[in-house]
């Protein structure tokens, strides 16, 4: 085997470490694209059998966003096992006790249930906030891109850029500012 | 004015008569000048100044020019607005976050109840907390419960 092949070989069947922003993005959109990255299902060489999957870090995983009164609505069962062990539990008060779990649940559902699931679910890293230690971080070698843009609030512009922005109607002669 | 009765009084010089007596009155007003006013507060020692000050619009050389002028502002730009358009939905707001009237946005109907309805999802959404009442807490993040985590909102849920 030729020196190039061999190293072609190598880069074929290695480990790719992914980092992904969470912050306002949809878990369960989001669960879709990361599961591709962790099983390897966007490498030619997939194949059920074949252990291609790549790691994904996960950073702020606090900051996802949920669409409308959602974090209300979604519930989250869970059962002991005992006569009257059921418990539920909203996203938001799942939320609040680990930031990371209402994600780390979705991108496990988006999974099919078979013996590979546990192991690639061992390959995503999730973070709360940025804080990535940085043996993990000095690994990544590729950004994935955001689904969707993060929303910047009105007090982050600066107040020039908010006055100088175009206006799409004018006060009325009498209005009285406030 | 009194006429008498007994005169007999040519319709024109009547109508002249009416008519002309229209504007004296409109010398002495009663309503507040038709002029852009700000309230400003002055605590000097042991008293309180409220006066109103008559201001220029400073919007006046940054207004989106009206291509349509019988269509409302809005809908004659054109704009798909969305809730994260915070720029836009800003305009259409007090600094208390209360949405404007109608009769000073000059807006449509249509536009009217969507524009309100994307401050409140932005306001939910917490993208403009700086525009809130004084009492407010600001910070989104220190919201009750299930308000404190982001979450964003999709406009085709609006009914017109
Ligand atoms: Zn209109």
């Amino acid at each position: 085997m030729s020196a190039l092949k061999r190293v072609q070989q190598w880069a074929t069947f290695a480990r790719v470490w992914h980092i992904y922003d969470a912050s306002w993005q949809n878990p369960f959109k989001s669960a879709e694209l990361l599961k591709k990255y962790l099983m390897g299902l966007h490498k030619p060489i997939y194949h059920p059998m074949n252990d291609c999957g790549d790691h994904v870090i996960v950073i702020n995983s606090g900051d996802i966003a949920l669409p409308g009164d959602e974090w209300k609505r979604r519930v989250y069962f869970h059962h002991t096992g005992y006569p009257g062990g059921a418990t539920w539990t909203l996203a938001w008060e799942l939320h609040s006790k680990d930031p990371t779990m209402v994600l780390r649940k979705a991108v496990y559902n988006s999974m099919d249930g078979n013996l590979q699931r546990r192991y690639t679910m061992e390959r995503l890293h999730l973070f709360p906030d940025a804080n990535v230690p940085t043996n993990l971080l000095k690994n990544v070698s590729n950004q994935i891109q955001q689904l969707k843009a993060k929303p910047k609030r009105l007090d982050h512009y600066s107040e020039n850029q908010v006055k100088q922005f175009p206006k799409i109607f004018d006060y009325p002669k009498d209005y009285i500012l406030k | 004015m009194l006429l008498n009765m007994n005169m007999i009084v040519p319709l024109g010089i009547l109508r002249n008569v009416l008519f002309q007596s229209k504007f004296p009155i409109r010398s002495m007003r009663i309503f507040p000048r038709l002029q852009l006013k700000e309230i400003r507060e002055v605590q000097n020692e042991k008293e309180l100044v409220i006066y109103g000050e008559i201001v220029p619009s400073e919007r006046a050389n940054i207004l989106l020019k009206n291509t349509h002028p019988q269509a409302c502002p809005l809908c004659a730009s054109g704009l798909d607005v969305k809730h994260t358009d915070i720029l836009i939905i800003s305009q259409f707001v007090r600094s208390d976050g209360c949405m404007l009237p109608r009769r000073i946005t000059g807006l449509c109907r249509t536009q009217q109840k969507r524009m309100s309805s994307l401050v409140t999802m932005a306001q939910k959404a917490g993208l403009m907390p700086n525009l809130n009442p004084a009492n407010s807490k600001k910070d989104p993040k220190k919201r009750f419960q299930w308000k404190k985590f982001n979450k964003y909102f999709d406009e085709s849920t609006i009914k017109s």
